[in-house]
């Protein structure tokens, strides 16, 4: 599956086409880890040496795309991109089994769990500032979650979507997206739950938070 | 999605129960919960080849591993 998506681009403040993509392949986990993770990682220390609060140090420095690769041939989880021209501007694996939702309502009842889903370092606002320059492209985590929330409809799922949100990252899954804060998860570094019911999922889909 | 095929399941009265009440359970049609049984066993399968162990563990935090056949 391929198909455009709009993407903001910020220094114009225009849309652009975008590729969303699901056909994955290890070249993506090698480009992230070559075109990103340096970037992400001197930022990270740029941050520490500077004595920035923890929670604005990206916590993402030691992600592996490339560990991932065995996981392209699992039925159970699955790749979404986003290129702009070519070049890789966001990524996410999804988790299309043996995982449910956790709202009182929705318990026991199958979802699509974004396992992992990252921006490219020069689209975030926080990486690009402390590097001396503004983020390129906007609406990246959006499409993506879009792209998480049609493989729950496909699933059979009905949009329900869940996740464990980075500190970082809870203010764009919960006032963005509209998703449910459910708690810290003791079993996952305390990282806070964050779920879509099927009726929120349709709302966000719409073009509205929930 | 890749293009999907069809074929015919033929299950007894007591499999077709059993795969009627998760799919009211589970709040999912019959076909996607047998998509959820073939990826789930595919995870197993895949897991186990790279050396992991199944557990239940029971209410008393009591752990049995579960052979896979």
């Amino acid at each position: 599956m391929r198909t455009s998506v709009l993407l903001l681009h910020r220094a114009s403040g225009e849309p652009v086409e975008g590729e969303l993509f699901d056909e994955v392949t290890v070249e993506h986990f090698l480009e992230a880890q070559r075109e990103w993770r340096p970037i992400v990682l001197d930022a990270a220390k740029r941050l520490v040496e500077a004595g920035a609060a923890k929670e604005e140090i990206p916590r993402h420095w030691h992600w592996d795309w490339s560990s991932k690769e065995s996981d392209l041939r699992v039925l159970a989880y699955g790749f979404v991109g986003i290129a702009y021209e070519g070049r890789l501007q966001g990524l996410m694996k999804l988790e299309t089994a043996g995982r449910s939702g956790r709202i009182a309502a929705q318990k026991g009842k199958p979802l699509v769990y974004v396992d992992y889903l990252e921006t490219a370092p020069w689209n975030i606002k926080q990486i690009a500032s402390v590097l001396g320059a503004k983020p390129k492209f906007g609406a990246i985590g959006t499409r993506l979650i879009e792209a998480a929330v049609r493989r729950s409809l496909e699933e059979g799922f009905k949009g329900r979507l869940g996740l464990h949100s980075l500190s970082s990252s809870e203010r764009f899954y919960l006032d963005v997206c509209g998703m449910t804060a459910v708690g810290k998860d003791p079993a996952k570094q305390s990282l806070l739950w964050c779920e879509f019911t099927p009726e929120q999922a349709e709302k966000f889909l719409a073009g509205g938070t929930a | 999605m890749n293009q999907k095929r069809t074929m015919t399941l033929n299950l007894t009265d007591q499999e077709m129960k059993v795969l009627e009440d998760l799919s009211n359970q589970k709040d999912l049609s019959k076909t996607a919960v047998l998509r959820q049984a073939l990826r789930l066993y595919q995870l197993v399968e895949v897991k186990l080849a790279e050396g992991g162990k199944l557990f239940f563990e029971d209410q008393k935090k009591e752990k049995a591993e579960l052979m896979v056949l």
